[in-house]
């Protein structure tokens, strides 16, 4: 029962960073059907800023945090504006290669400046045990994931319900041609939408390097970018809540299922990627997405 | 184009062979200079910086040359994007090394474990092809990526230890040696004496290790030619069309009675065993197959490799693999820059060089470096296809259907109507060397 | 009266293909203006190029001001509304958010006031106000997507083929209520159709359009009478 609950946290807290990612893969398909493969990138260069300015630079945490988030949203605007916009939307294969290139570029561009040892990075969630039941222990780092989860899935969606520019960023994701015809200026929307996901993403890898038991380095989402891929998909890629609960799930599979199994803990990855087969192969819109309709 | 080509032959005609032939002996004559003016540690000095030109790296080259052929068939000519090439490309590696290295009693070497490498590879291709029939594009891509992610995993596995010996990766102790009855000695004799340029080719006898190089260089080439020549003769018969009919647009494609499944795995199939002998070449070369070189991040330097040659075009795999042989080996030897502080050029140099090509190349040349040299060389030389009654009597088979490839990628039409392989290899090979 | 919408000479497609072979027309302050045609004449398109949507060459000029290489987000806050074929409603989006969306270039206090105002024209919607909107029934959506574009207080409103795949009674409840509105705000609107019968008979002029050129033009009672136009799309 013990190891079941601390494998209960471990799954809430991995999950929770999924879903931090899968809920900034989300926004932009929601927008583009198109997915960043560089969004997992976009976030480790985030978390990297945070360091720079928490550590070298001496500044409180959170100002760190919400200071690098607000320079990965700059950033991902512009690369919006320069790479993306220029192309037609509807064709992904050269979008695609785009965020590739980008995924590759500011891999190695994090690896130049920083090199590839790890790093300690900031204590986020002040560190020790919340509760401990038995002999499960509930980590404040799995608290302070769970609620920053639970704070961004609000935020976004108050920001999307009650605000003019989500009423506009919803319009475009339903139907671009009319939300143009009603006056929304469609490249300016989209962009808003790669900005709020680069903010996300950035938390998102935060709070996964913050955890006392990991450490910051370039290579540091490249795996967990498959995971919230498998995450958004099972999700249904264009639901918020569905990135939310897909993300946890993953964690569970790869915490609670994988354990429990005869599948070898080195193959969890693998275990979220024939999740993602499944899904795709079954129920392309996942547990909460919209159906697509093919059009010839 | 502003002026009328310098040079223009019918399709077929007896000039239009000359010019072809030309073009085949030209590579071959290259590919021997290149073997032994290349066998030794020859390099480049500019600004301070020396770039190494060795053959090793060459060979390295037709590995990466090998999996962008397969990677050509599925996604340049079938339009599945596949981030999966390094898997096939690791498992070819693998099953060799262990074929190599483990059971040499069964006489195994490196060419006869081909034997094995194909099949294992076009079937587990197939396997992975069969979810392409309900997966489409960008799913496809974030599935075939998710694969190639879980590779060094599964070769690490505790279980997989005893064959793959783990993280540490696998030795292969035995070489590829030269037979002495190879008069190499004599022809790099031969060519040192040649006044003026003789100083290129080294001096003295070769070394053991020289000959050894020299000697896979060519055995890896005939691989690779015997490679392209199949998949060249697939592209442009009954396969290849129905393939090139699926990437154009698969609703039609299953209209016309072209059986989607069919075609869609069998070109998984091909591409991945493509792969895998990619892997094979690699292996021998490298003489170890360790986990850590077949991430993700190889999957994606292959999409780098497939788009700077030229999605869907068969000698784009070659331009795409000499850039990924050198690239980032030449930018790891740049050490000084002038005006660059020399910490910039330390670590992963090469990726970032790769993936802001990759982004530029979108911009400016979405058609790879082929389209380019196309373009540029139909302002010298212009094919004019014959009347199609008369043609067909007189153009060879295989011909014919590289001009239909070549017309059918091309990014204007109007340019040049038939693009034949022979001079397009010299053409990319001069072009790779450059690069 | 003033013009609200003069075009000259407007020339445009897609792409290679030309569709408009040089268009002159133009619609009057208060007025509703059809354009006939049959299927590929060019009657979406003529909107299209009028909002913006495509590559034209010649010249649009809206109250005055010339508006050719204006971008259609520009062109709709410029006053003109456009009711795309197929209705164009935002299916993942409730119906007051649709409406809502429609006010997207307003900043004034009036928009849910507004909203209130075509609930009551349109009481179905109100009843279905936090429906999706695509759940609607084809005729609840066409209402959906008029007053979505009347939220914006548009000077001309652009209808394209608001007839389409639905039924004759609601075609004609609908066209009535076309009528009332353009009499009660005074919007000014510019309809294609292929009904000549129901479009002519709530507009004061009309064109004919055949293979992106004008073949005729006329007030409408003059056109409702005439031989070729009632052989050609009156099917009499």
């Amino acid at each position: 029962m013990d190891l079941f609950l601390n494998r209960l946290f471990d799954a809430l807290s991995n999950g929770a960073t999924y879903a931090l990612i899968a809920l900034s893969l989300v926004m932009i398909f929601k927008a583009t059907t198109l997915i960043n493969f560089a969004q997992g990138e976009f976030a480790m260069f985030g978390a990297f800023i945070v360091l720079v300015l928490a550590v070298e630079q001496g500044l409180p945490m959170w100002i760190a945090l919400l200071g690098s988030m607000g320079l990965s949203a700059l950033f991902a605007a512009g690369f919006e504006r320069s790479l993306i916009r220029p192309f037609d939307p509807t064709n992904h294969l050269p979008l695609v290669i785009i965020t590739l290139g980008a995924f590759l570029a500011i891999n190695s561009i994090a690896g130049i400046i920083w090199r590839f040892d790890p790093r300690a990075f900031p204590n986020l969630f002040g560190s020790g045990v919340a509760v401990e039941i038995g002999g499960a222990t509930l980590r404040w780092y799995t608290v302070g994931v769970m609620a920053t989860v639970a704070a961004t899935a609000i935020l976004l969606t108050l920001l999307l319900n009650r605000t003019k520019i989500g009423l506009a960023f919803r319009a475009v994701s339903s139907n671009l041609e009319s939300s143009e015809l009603v006056g929304v200026r469609v490249g300016p929307t989209l962009q808003f939408g790669w900005a709020l996901a680069a903010a996300v993403g950035t938390l998102g890898a935060s709070v996964f390097a913050a955890d006392p038991f990991r450490q910051l380095e370039p290579t540091i989402m490249v795996r967990v970018l498959i995971f919230a891929v498998s995450a958004a998909a099972l999700g249904g890629l264009d639901s918020i809540g569905g990135a939310i609960i897909g993300g946890i799930l993953i964690g569970c599979v790869q915490s609670l299922l994988v354990p429990y199994t005869p599948i070898p803990n080195d193959l969890s990855l693998a275990a979220a990627v024939v999740v993602l087969m499944l899904v795709l192969l079954f129920k392309p819109s996942g547990l909460f997405g919209t159906p697509r309709v093919e059009r010839v | 184009m502003a002026s009328a080509p310098r040079f223009q032959f019918v399709a077929g005609s007896s000039e239009h062979s000359t010019y072809r032939l030309i073009g085949w002996v030209s590579l071959v004559v290259l590919l021997v200079i290149v073997a032994f003016a290349y066998n030794d540690t020859a390099s480049l000095t500019i600004l301070d910086n020396e770039y190494s030109l060795g053959l090793t790296r060459i060979t390295k080259a037709i590995a990466f040359i090998l999996a962008l052929l397969g990677l050509q068939v599925v996604a340049g000519f079938t339009g599945q994007l596949s981030l999966g090439q390094g898997f096939f490309f690791g498992t070819g590696a693998y099953i060799t090394a262990y074929l190599v290295q483990d059971k040499p009693l069964f006489g195994w070497n490196y060419f006869t474990s081909l034997i094995v490498v194909v099949p294992v590879c076009f079937l587990l291709g197939m396997l992975f092809g069969i979810p392409a029939l309900r997966i489409k594009g960008l799913y496809l891509a974030l599935v075939t990526l998710g694969l190639a992610a879980v590779f060094p995993a599964l070769v690490q596995l505790q279980q997989l230890q005893e064959y793959t010996n783990g993280a540490g990766g696998k030795l292969i102790d035995a070489d590829i040696v030269a037979p002495s009855w190879l008069p190499l000695d004599g022809i790099a004799g031969a060519f040192q004496s040649i006044p003026l340029i003789g100083q290129y080719f080294g001096d003295g006898d070769l070394s053991s290790r020289e000959e050894d190089r020299i000697w896979i260089f060519f055995l890896m080439t005939i691989v690779a030619v015997v490679c392209f020549k199949m998949v060249s003769n697939m592209i442009a018969s009954r396969p290849g069309r129905a393939m090139r009919a699926i990437r154009d647009n698969e609703t039609s494609a299953a209209v016309s009675g072209i059986d989607l499944s069919l075609y869609k795995t069998l070109s998984f199939g091909v591409a991945s065993a493509l792969g895998g002998v990619g892997g094979m070449v690699y292996v021998a070369e490298l003489g170890i197959a360790a986990p850590l070189d077949f991430t993700q991040l190889l999957s994606i330097l292959f999409i780098v490799g497939l788009i700077v040659g030229g999605a869907g075009t068969l000698s784009g795999a070659v331009v795409g693999g000499l850039v990924l042989a050198f690239v980032p080996e030449w930018a790891s030897s740049t050490e000084s820059l002038p005006g660059v502080p020399e910490r910039w050029l330390q670590g992963p140099t090469g990726t970032l060089f790769l993936g802001l090509l990759l982004i530029v190349l979108m911009f400016v040349l979405p058609g790879g470096v082929i389209a380019g040299v196309r373009q540029l060389r139909a302002r010298f030389v212009q094919i004019i296809p014959q009347a199609p009654g008369a043609a067909a009597a007189a153009v060879a088979v295989d011909d014919a259907a590289s001009e239909e490839i070549a017309g059918d990628l091309d990014d204007e039409p109007s340019v040049d109507v038939a693009v034949d392989e022979s001079d397009e290899t010299t053409d990319t090979t001069k072009v790779g060397g450059e690069v | 009266m003033s013009r609200v919408l003069d075009v000259s000479d407007l020339r445009g497609g897609y792409g290679p293909i030309q569709v408009l072979h040089g268009l002159d027309f133009h619609v009057d302050d208060g007025e509703v203006v059809v354009i006939l045609g049959a299927n590929g004449a060019g009657k979406t398109t003529t909107l299209r190029a009028v909002s913006g949507m495509i590559a034209t060459t010649g010249k649009v000029e809206l109250n005055g001001e010339d508006v050719s290489s204006t971008n259609t987000a520009d062109i709709v806050r410029k006053g003109v509304a456009h009711v795309p074929q197929g209705r164009g409603t935002l299916p993942e989006l409730s119906v007051e958010d649709n409406l809502r969306v429609g006010a997207y270039i307003r900043s004034d206090s009036e928009v849910d006031a507004d909203i209130d105002r075509w609930y009551d024209v349109y009481p179905v919607l109100r009843e279905r106000k936090n429906q999706r909107a695509g759940s609607l029934s084809g005729g609840e959506q066409q209402m959906l997507a008029v007053s979505r574009a009347l939220m914006s207080r548009p000077t001309l409103l652009l209808l394209d083929e608001p007839s389409l795949g639905l039924a004759p009674l609601i075609v004609q409840d609908l066209f009535e209520r076309f009528a009332e509105i353009n009499k009660e705000t005074g919007t000014t609107m510019l309809v294609v159709e292929q009904n000549a019968q129901l479009a002519l008979g709530i507009a004061d002029r009309g064109y004919v359009l055949e293979s992106g050129a004008i073949l005729t033009s006329g007030p409408a009672d003059e056109l409702i009478n005439d031989d070729q136009i009632r052989k050609a799309y009156l099917g009499v």
